[in-house]
């Protein structure tokens, strides 16, 4: 009798195995963002940390050693808001695999830069999550985190979500945001923040004004939607208890119509803009300077009274002369624009996203833009 | 309430039948399984996971080699199938041989032909003797065996084997291993199956009674528990049950159709795969009726596991070719299977390796997100468990060998270097030594553990020069990108270390290992038939 009721529980216990097996795999194990990969995000995160308490704690820091100013800038959101100086940053193309670009870049410069910028796009797979690993490692390094975080809509698996079939996701992309449709993500998003801990500085939907670039723009959305949208995400984050963000609006200043996109002040920390030059690389661009891609529009930024981040600096150096621009640009910066308090250089040395060809924007190899910008600085 | 384990050795015992419900239960296993695989396939041929091409291509080869693997033992698992059982029919006539060569101790043939003498189903049992030593004519004689005196023949022992064919006129033979101890009953439970005339040979499980002795000895025997229970039974389904070493019984008409047991380091492969390919039909029947000894010790193992690489390439390298007309496609499919096994020693080797070539060169071999890999993987790995426990059911003494089998693991693990030289030796045709699988325990340290003690000691050196680097050289920037990886990758690599370790562990031991004879504690008026 004993026999037959065990060989019964292990038969029923095999089917319903089998059952589970198939079930997890059809169906749960299909989502690339579920709890176990939770659990790796955070033994990564636990990994780094462990490592730095037990045998990194028994090196000298140098970097973070050297922004040690910077802590009270960082460590503290209202003086992060209105600071008392031009604070400078980065985006790098290399960060993925290492900031030593970044570091000699500085030690070319012989100045640190605080911000550390990244791109990250809206989407299921494990790298459109909070960048947490990145973070955590600007962080150590002395920085802030800077992400440009893009709605783009196309990279969800609908199906998994319970998401109507949609042609093109982008159509009115941002009012389903507002719908709710993408709660879950921007939610665990908020979570991560949060654990996080640290200010970070978020520029969500950018050049949400121009109507050729991104599918956030005006193309597929009305401004209203925007500002919908941008209001719904940072009150969510406010709902979850996330109060470690810094929200940057950035429109793109060549497009007049922005003001229509401004979310309100409540909803917004910093206004950011992009400033580069193209030089003669393409048909549409011309030598432009600093004043005329930036200076021009200084006032109508000016005018929503919270302070300026330019968030991407730079200049090619087809078409004219690269130093002179940078030297230009930088020279008595502070006073010719008081609201301006950040500019983060843009050094990619492969950029494809804008032409067919790569363009190089990164200073590490022109010495002479290196010293410019240098000299420039110390006018401040 | 489970009943109390029942674990004799001296008891004759068979696997469990298969039922149509057990047949329902592994087919959902075997589907979840190759979903699970498919989806693990979907997610890793992605263009976004190459870092290096040439690398990626090989990690790609190493890994899908185990998976295929995987998969061949699963869909072996299909068609388990056990025979009916067939009573001997009266009247035949049965030879046994067994063997005996020289420094082979006299006091364990004293055991195996007494137990051979003790089988009931009339026989005649022959001493194939080349020890040239009267102590040996003396023992046989006593238990009633006839002593055949041959001398200077090729191969282990089928050259023996065949040299006695020619003298003899019974039609079947049962071919004993020495160390062996045959149940009375083991004629009785072999012969029916030979009523079918296409049925040239039938193997029975083998299985052993001195794991006791060491680690080495159960982690070998735990190698073999599933192989002699499921696989084989699988492998009789397909009609391609081998044979393998002991305990084999041919129709000796046969044996004499491809001109003898075949000569080799492999010699049950060869002759199983001649047979085959002649129609001859074989029944593997997942019975305990004999015990033998495996080996105690790191080195013999070793040497066994040596000999068998060596000889199982050699069977894909010369006897797949020529036989392969002969061959059905599932046969094909077996054989092929079979005979690229210990290709693992490679995969291993690899698989070792590409930690060491991140530590040093700083190259990954594919852009996976780890965490990713686990989630993809681990549906592959639960199930692989969820089979490897549930045809447990069909192990011919599943009470004393179900199991993780986590020492017969890391022997295999252990034993990466063994297969690597008998593939390498495979490859360019050299010979290795005959080397009989010892039959008692020798002294001192195996020189088979040398790369192991390297691959240890590797690991430690490297892990002492990246915490060195970590704490001086690597710069800042680079520092705070790779915590997680670098201990990835050391965990990775750390899993491997310690299943070495372990063979090292077993080495170590049988360095100690007291002289025994467990032949000398086996009573043969134990041993249960009923």
């Amino acid at each position: 009798m004993k026999r037959t009721v065990y060989r019964f529980a292990f038969t029923t216990g095999a089917i319903i195995t089998g059952i589970i097996l198939i079930l997890v795999f059809t169906f749960l194990g299909k989502k690339s963002t579920g709890p176990l990969e939770d659990v790796f995000t955070q033994v990564g995160s636990a990994v780094t940390d462990l490592e730095n308490s037990i045998l990194l704690s028994n090196r000298e820091p140098v970097r973070s050693k050297a922004l040690n100013w910077f802590d009270k800038y960082r460590n503290n959101k209202k003086l992060m808001n209105h600071p008392d100086t031009v604070l400078l940053g980065i985006y790098d193309n290399h960060y993925k695999k290492s900031f030593d670009h970044i570091l000699s870049l500085e030690k070319s410069f012989q100045f640190n830069l605080p911000f550390i910028q990244l791109y990250t796009a809206w989407g299921d797979k494990p790298e459109q999550r909070f960048p947490v690993k990145y973070a955590k490692a600007i962080y150590n390094l002395g920085s802030t985190p800077f992400i440009t975080w893009e709605p783009w809509l196309n990279d969800f698996d609908r199906e998994e979500h319970n998401l109507p079939h949609k042609e093109d996701p982008n159509k009115n992309g941002l009012k389903d945001v507002t719908n709710g449709d993408y709660d879950y993500y921007i939610n665990q998003w908020a979570q991560d923040v949060k654990d996080f801990g640290k200010l970070v500085f978020i520029r969500l939907g950018h050049e949400m004004n121009d109507p050729y670039r991104y599918p956030w723009g005006p193309q597929n959305n009305k401004p209203q939607d925007f500002i919908n949208f941008w209001r719904y995400v940072v009150t969510k984050f406010k709902e979850q208890g996330v109060t470690n963000a810094v929200w940057v609006w950035s429109p793109h200043p060549a497009y007049l119509l922005y003001s229509e996109y401004y979310p309100g002040n409540e909803y917004v920390d910093w206004v950011g803009v992009g400033a580069l030059n193209y030089g003669t690389v393409a048909l549409w661009s011309k030598w432009w300077s600093f004043s005329e891609i930036f200076g021009d529009y200084y006032d109508w930024l000016a005018s929503f009274k919270k302070p300026i981040i330019i968030t991407e600096f730079g200049s090619l150096a087809v078409g004219g002369e690269r130093d002179k621009w940078y030297s230009n640009a930088l020279s008595n910066l502070p006073e010719k624009y008081p609201d301006l308090k950040a500019v983060i250089f843009y050094n990619n040395d492969n950029d494809n996203t804008t032409l067919s060809k790569s363009l190089v924007w990164s200073l590490n190899n022109d010495t002479l833009s290196i010293q410019a910008v240098k000299k420039a600085i110390k006018t401040w | 309430m489970l009943k109390k384990k029942d674990k004799d050795f001296w008891k004759y015992r068979e696997a469990r039948g298969v039922t149509n419900f057990d047949r329902f239960i592994y087919l959902v296993l075997f589907v979840a399984g190759v979903l699970s695989i498919i989806r693990f396939a979907d997610w890793w041929f992605r263009a976004e996971h190459i870092e290096s091409l040439p690398l990626f291509i090989l990690l790609s080869l190493i890994t899908w080699y185990g998976i295929t693997r995987i998969f061949l033992i699963w869909l072996n698992y299909l068609r388990v199938k056990k025979p009916e059982f067939v009573p001997a029919e009266k009247g035949l006539k049965v030879a046994i041989f067994t063997t005996s060569s020289p420094g082979e101790p006299l006091s364990m043939f004293d055991k195996t032909l007494e137990a051979c003498a003790n089988i009931t189903y009339p026989h005649t049992t022959y001493l194939l003797d080349d020890t040239q030593d009267p102590a040996f004519k003396k023992i046989a004689e006593k238990h009633g065996a006839v002593w055949l005196n041959l001398v200077g023949l090729p191969g282990a022992k089928a050259g023996k084997v065949n040299a006695a064919l020619k003298m003899i006129d019974e039609d079947f033979v049962l071919i004993m291993d020495p160390d062996h101890i045959p149940f009375p009953n083991f004629l009785d439970k072999v012969l029916g199956y030979f009523k079918d005339e296409k049925v040239g040979f039938v193997q029975v499980a083998q299985t052993y009674y001195n794991q006791y002795r060491s680690f080495t000895a159960k982690g070998a025997a735990e190698q073999t528990y599933t192989f002699y229970g499921p696989t084989l039974m699988g492998l009789f389904g397909y009609g391609s049950s081998v044979a393998i070493g002991a305990n084999c019984t041919f129709r000796k008409k046969a044996l004499e159709s491809i001109g003898g047991h075949g000569i080799g380091l492999a010699e049950d492969l060869i002759t199983s795969i001649r047979l085959h390919a002649k129609g001859w039909k074989s029944v593997f029947t997942p019975i305990v009726v004999s015990r033998g000894l495996v080996p105690e010790d790191f080195g013999s193992f070793c040497k066994q596991q040596l000999k068998w690489s060596r000889g199982v390439f050699e069977v894909l390298f010369t006897e797949i070719p020529q036989n392969f007309k002969g061959l059905n496609f599932w046969q094909r499919v077996s054989y092929l299977s079979i005979s690229t096994y210990y290709l693992v020693g490679l995969t291993s080797f690899l698989y070792f390796t590409i930690p060491f070539l991140y530590f040093w060169l700083g190259v990954l071999p594919a852009n996976m997100n780890f965490g990713e890999f686990i989630i993809k993987g681990a549906p592959i790995v639960i199930i692989a468990i969820a089979i490897y426990l549930f045809v447990q059911r069909w192990l011919s003494h599943p009470d004393a060998e179900r199991g993780f089998h986590w020492r017969g693991m890391i022997l295999k693990t252990a034993t990466w270097p063994v297969f690597l030289l008998g593939s390498l030796l495979s490859l360019v045709n050299a010979d290795i030594p005959y080397i009989p699988t010892a039959k008692k325990a020798v002294k001192g340290l195996s020189p088979y553990t040398r790369p192991l003690i390297l691959h240890v000691v590797l690991f430690v050196l490297t892990l002492a020069w990246v915490i060195y680097q970590r704490l001086t050289t690597v710069s800042e920037g680079v520092l705070v990108l790779t915590s997680d990886q670098i201990w990835g990758m050391f965990a990775f690599a750390g899993v491997s270390v310690i299943l070495v370790a372990g063979g090292i562990f077993a080495a170590y031991e049988s360095k100690n290992l007291p002289e025994d004879e467990p032949w000398q504690k086996v009573d043969l008026k134990k041993i249960k038939t009923g």
